[in-house]
């Protein structure tokens, strides 16, 4: 038998209470009246001679009692021979992940981390299984489970010091959350691929754990059992550290007198300094390039500031940061924005300014900002496109009519992979419509319902609803139309239906010709036909028809280390595309690839897109710059087993033993017969010693008063 | 009921045993069981009264009651003699019983006060036969009954019946029932005091020469148990004060030789302050016998006679 709370057996030393109690004569339950204590003086009590030890068989109920009463305190149990994993000499399964996001950086980090590496890995029996991983925005391994088992157990730590040595600290975020899944899924994964037995699994994190790291992906994750995690924090030699990011440009931004560029400067909360300067500079540690700017930042906030542009900004494209400790995020690199120019065509005999027709909202609606500027080029239903407009359109609107050659022009754009959104006034433009899908018959009809029609069964999945496919933004009810136009969506081969109306005909067709396509709406949003150019959907939508067909890219000069530099859809470059990085080499991105991923350093790279050239001002994750280590209790939180201190195998098995134990005693509960044992002999005590008493009164006689 | 002798100078009369004496449940019956075994009591009054018994002649001082003049004598001889008796009934005894707690102790089977009103009503009955007055003041802590002396039909019952009333009181309050019948009684006459004395007894002196310095005959009875004498009790026990309910742990075999030093030197106290006032003492164990009380009374008495009378008779 064994016991969980073994302290609990000095309790028996009690048992010497009662037979002390027994050795004292019974002072308190005799009482003598006496006519006066005037000449008495109180006596000690005195123990009897241990022949005279009274009432043997009540002192060993007594003593008995008390040692059940320990015995049931001290929790016993049977133990069952389960050898726990620790004792077993069990390997256990390690990830280590070493941070290598850019705050780690910072003087010092790296070389602590790497010896934290090595005295994790001092640790590690030669059974064990480890893997190295580093991570930032992304995991990569250093050394993978395989590579550990292959090598020698004496050149394993060997092994990956010199792989880690040749490691440096990237420019990426801190993706924590990330790179703790990834770590859980490479233990779990290692079991199936190694077949090793269920063994302890743990995650080694070593980390400067800054406050900006990402735990987001962690809230919803399901840790694995069994699983620990186990945190090496590193603590950075200066706390100041102010950071320096790009603030997206006001709307109002062309209105400002003098041009300037706005950032935010901020500073850790655990930061020393509070002054800092803010400018122009053409290159690391040079002098400012222009004015600087005086930033007062108390320690944890942060300030926006204009940084005015200098008059000759001929190849200034940095803003620094001086001031500071810590320097790896105290530049930001500026690329304004390319203004991209749009052309739209639109046919129709509309006067500009009449406000009952479609242009006049069309031209109205159509953006024109420092980003984007859209032109509308009027035609009239005769008359033909230009060489230019031809190369340059990507998006037609059709209102009326045309003329068969206008036609047959727009229809051969159409098959080249242009878009026409034809929105016919009246049914008399059917032919038209005929002669762009090059159908004979198109039965098209004028419909005036009798009260108002409404859109109905709006395909959202379309990359043209889905924009509102938001429940938020889904509700078209409010769009009455008082005219339309009834065609037979199966009248036309490959037509999908992407918006009906409530009566059932098709309000919104995409018709697919050739490269192109053909959107047909049913109803224009002048306000003869519906309220749509009045809605709060009109621009949204014009926008889609713009992305879908117009060559509108959401193309940004502003990413963060890791972010894809995207190359705008219609500009695909048939051949490799040479890249310019900001170290002064090259890479190549092959034909066909949609983007440039391998954005691992801050800077400006540059993409020869052959017509043109793209540049993108790479930055730092603004997230980085918040360096003040995370609460000790931020894992937790996210559900993380959470950071448990490293403990010798012996006290572990010491703790397993324990906790087994506790185990088996909640399962077999045997304290609660020593308790009730406890109450039986204590009933007989009582009933004995009643007895005892009673007898003894019966026989007792002493002076005392007689009344 | 008859007991071995006590007393050397009782050594061939036989005694009663308290023990039988008590079992007898009457007070008066157990008082007259006693003086009815016992001699004849012989005392002198202290006073002078006109009386039967013819003792002297005296010159005729004016202030003295006319009453008196013997006018034969007159006649004879022309000159005024006043006739004097021997006053046989005017002998005035009170009895002071206390009745405190401390009294309700008893060791042998029967209580101190038990013994203490047997005592008394012994006295009060043997002086009622003699055609004396007796008079009784019970008290605990403070006088509970007065009865002025008397010797009429009914009064030595009505004395009994104040005798057997329970003790009521709590503490001992030894100067007041001294210093009550200092103001009652005017005359001079005897006064037995039975108690334990089993209190502080620094106030009692100046109250006993108050009384005795009013003419009267002290004779003092301190009453005590065995037990209280001799500790001889076996088993430790917690003791109760049965007046101030005050509880210590007491081994007796222990407190013995602490205790019996003690009592006794209470006892030498009180005695050598009878003494010192000339006061006759008597200390009785509730083990021995009441008529070696009474014997001791009466010889005390007579001693006393045989020594006051002279001043008396002068003083007359």
């Amino acid at each position: 038998m064994s016991f969980l709370a073994p302290l609990f057996m000095l309790g028996a030393l009690a048992i010497a209470a009662p037979v002390i109690y027994h050795l004292i004569r019974r002072t308190t339950r005799e009482r003598t009246v006496f006519s006066s204590l005037m000449f008495l003086l109180p006596t000690a009590p005195r123990l009897t001679h241990r022949s005279r030890l009274e009432h043997i068989l009540l002192l060993l109920l007594r003593c008995l009692a008390l040692g059940l009463l320990a015995l049931g305190f001290a929790r016993p149990f049977l133990r069952k021979t389960a050898p726990s994993a620790a004792a077993a000499g069990q390997s256990q399964r390690i990830v280590v992940l070493v941070d290598v996001s850019a705050s780690m950086r910072r003087a010092g980090l790296w070389a602590d981390a790497r010896e934290r590496v090595a005295a994790v890995l001092r640790k590690v029996t030669p059974g064990d299984q480890v893997a190295v991983f580093t991570f930032g925005r992304q995991v990569s391994p250093v050394v993978s489970f395989e590579e550990w088992r292959n090598a020698l157990p004496d050149e394993r730590p060997a092994l990956v010091a010199t792989r880690l040595a040749a490691t440096v600290p990237g420019w990426e975020g801190t993706h924590l959350g990330n790179a703790l899944i990834r770590a859980a899924e490479a233990l779990s994964d290692a079991d199936a691929e190694l077949k090793l037995a269920p063994g302890p699994r743990r995650i080694v994190l070593v980390s400067d754990l800054q406050a900006g790291s990402a735990f987001d992906s962690l809230q919803a994750y399901d840790w694995p059992k069994g699983l620990e995690i186990q945190v090496e924090p590193l603590k950075a030699r200066n706390p100041t550290n102010a950071g320096l990011q790009l603030v997206a440009d006001s709307p109002d931004a062309d209105a400002q007198a003098v041009p300037a560029v706005r950032v935010r400067v901020s500073n850790a909360a655990d930061s020393t300094r509070e002054q800092f300067r803010v400018g122009w500079a053409l290159a690391e540690g040079t002098e400012f390039s222009g004015p600087a700017v005086d930033a007062y930042v108390p320690p944890g906030q942060s300030r926006v500031m204009a940084v005015p542009v200098p008059a000759n900004t001929a190849g200034l494209q940095r803003i620094v940061l001086r001031g500071d400790d810590e320097d790896f995020d105290n530049t930001v690199y500026v690329m304004p924005p390319e203004k991209q120019q749009l052309n739209v065509a639109y046919f129709g005999g509309d006067a500009a300014d009449d406000t009952h027709q479609p242009l006049f909202f069309l031209e109205r609606a159509l953006p024109n900002n420092p980003h984007l500027s859209v032109k509308v080029n009027v035609h009239t239903p005769a008359a033909a496109l230009s060489p230019v407009e031809e190369r340059d359109t990507k998006l037609f609107f059709v209102t009326e009519a045309l003329s068969p050659g206008v036609a047959a022009q727009l229809r051969e754009q159409v098959l080249a992979g242009k878009t026409v959104v034809f929105t016919p006034k009246a049914a008399a433009a059917a032919p038209t419509l005929a002669q762009l899908l090059a159908i004979n018959d198109l039965g098209l009809e004028n419909v005036q319902p009798a009260n108002y029609a409404m859109l109905a069964e709006i395909d959202f999945q379309h990359p043209l609803f889905a924009p509102f496919a938001d429940p938020r933004y889904s509700d078209f009810t409010k769009i009455h139309v008082w005219n339309y136009r009834r065609v037979k969506a199966a009248a036309i081969p490959g037509a999908r239906v992407l918006a009906k109306f409530d009566s059932g005909d098709p309000a919104l067709l995409e018709i697919p010709v050739g490269k192109g396509r053909v959107l047909a709406l049913m109803a224009g949003w002048n306000p003869e036909d519906s309220q749509l150019a009045v809605s709060s959907k009109f621009v949204p939508l014009l926008y889609s028809m713009l992305e879908l067909g117009g060559g509108l890219s959401a193309q940004s000069t502003q990413i963060s280390v890791g972010d894809p530099i995207a190359i705008a859809a219609g500009t695909d470059p048939v051949a490799a595309v040479a890249v310019g990085l900001p170290d002064g080499t090259t890479a190549t991105l092959p034909a066909g690839a949609p983007a440039f991923a391998q954005t691992q350093q801050p800077g400006i790279y540059q993409l020869n897109l052959g017509s043109r050239t793209l540049r993108v001002a790479v930055n730092l994750d603004a997230a980085e710059s918040r360096t003040a280590p995370l609460p000790a209790d931020q894992l937790e939180r996210y559900g993380a087993p959470g950071p448990q201190p490293v403990v010798d195998t012996a006290r572990e098995a010491r703790r397993e033993a324990l906790m087994q134990g506790a185990e088996a005693e909640s399962r077999q509960k045997l304290w609660r017969w020593f308790i009730a044992a406890t109450m039986a002999v204590l009933l007989f005590e009582s009933a004995l010693a009643g007895w005892t008493a009673r007898r003894q009164a019966g026989s007792v006689t002493t002076g005392g008063i007689t009344p | 009921m008859i007991a071995s002798a006590h007393s050397p100078g009782l050594s061939s009369t036989a005694l009663i045993d308290p023990r039988a004496l008590m079992s007898i449940r009457n007070l008066e019956l157990r008082a007259r069981v006693v003086v009815e075994g016992f001699w004849k009591g012989l005392h002198r009054s202290p006073y002078h009264g006109f009386s039967v018994e013819f003792t002297e002649y005296r010159q005729y001082t004016p202030g003295d009651d006319p009453r008196y003049l013997d006018w034969r004598v007159y006649a004879r001889s022309d000159r005024y003699f006043i006739k004097k008796f021997e006053d046989e009934t005017n002998l005035r005894c009170h009895l002071l019983v206390d009745q405190s707690r401390s009294m309700g102790y008893g060791s042998t089977g029967y209580t101190k006060s038990q013994y203490a009103a047997t005592l008394a009503a012994t006295l009060a009955y043997f002086l009622h036969l003699q055609g004396d007055a007796v008079g009784l003041l019970t008290f605990d802590e403070q006088v509970r009954e007065y009865l002025p002396a008397r010797h009429r039909m009914g009064h030595l019952r009505q004395l009994m019946h104040a005798l057997e009333k329970p003790a009521g009181g709590r503490a001992t309050n030894l100067t007041t029932p001294i210093e009550r019948i200092t103001g009652l009684v005017r005359k001079r006459g005897l006064v037995a005091y039975v108690s334990d004395f089993l209190a502080p007894i620094e106030q009692l002196e100046p109250s006993l020469l108050a009384l005795t310095a009013c003419g009267h005959e002290v004779t003092v009875f301190q009453v005590l148990d065995p037990a209280e004498l001799t500790l001889n009790l076996e088993k430790a026990a917690m003791f109760e004060d049965v007046e101030s309910e005050r509880t210590i742990y007491i081994d007796p075999v222990l407190a013995r030789k602490e205790y019996v030093p003690r009592i006794e030197a209470h006892c030498a106290a009180v005695r050598a302050m009878c003494e010192k006032l000339g006061i006759s003492y008597h200390r009785l164990a509730t083990d021995q016998p009441l008529d070696l009380a009474l014997f001791e009374f009466v010889q005390g008495r007579m001693r006393r006679g045989r020594l006051s009378r002279p001043a008396a008779r002068s003083h007359a």
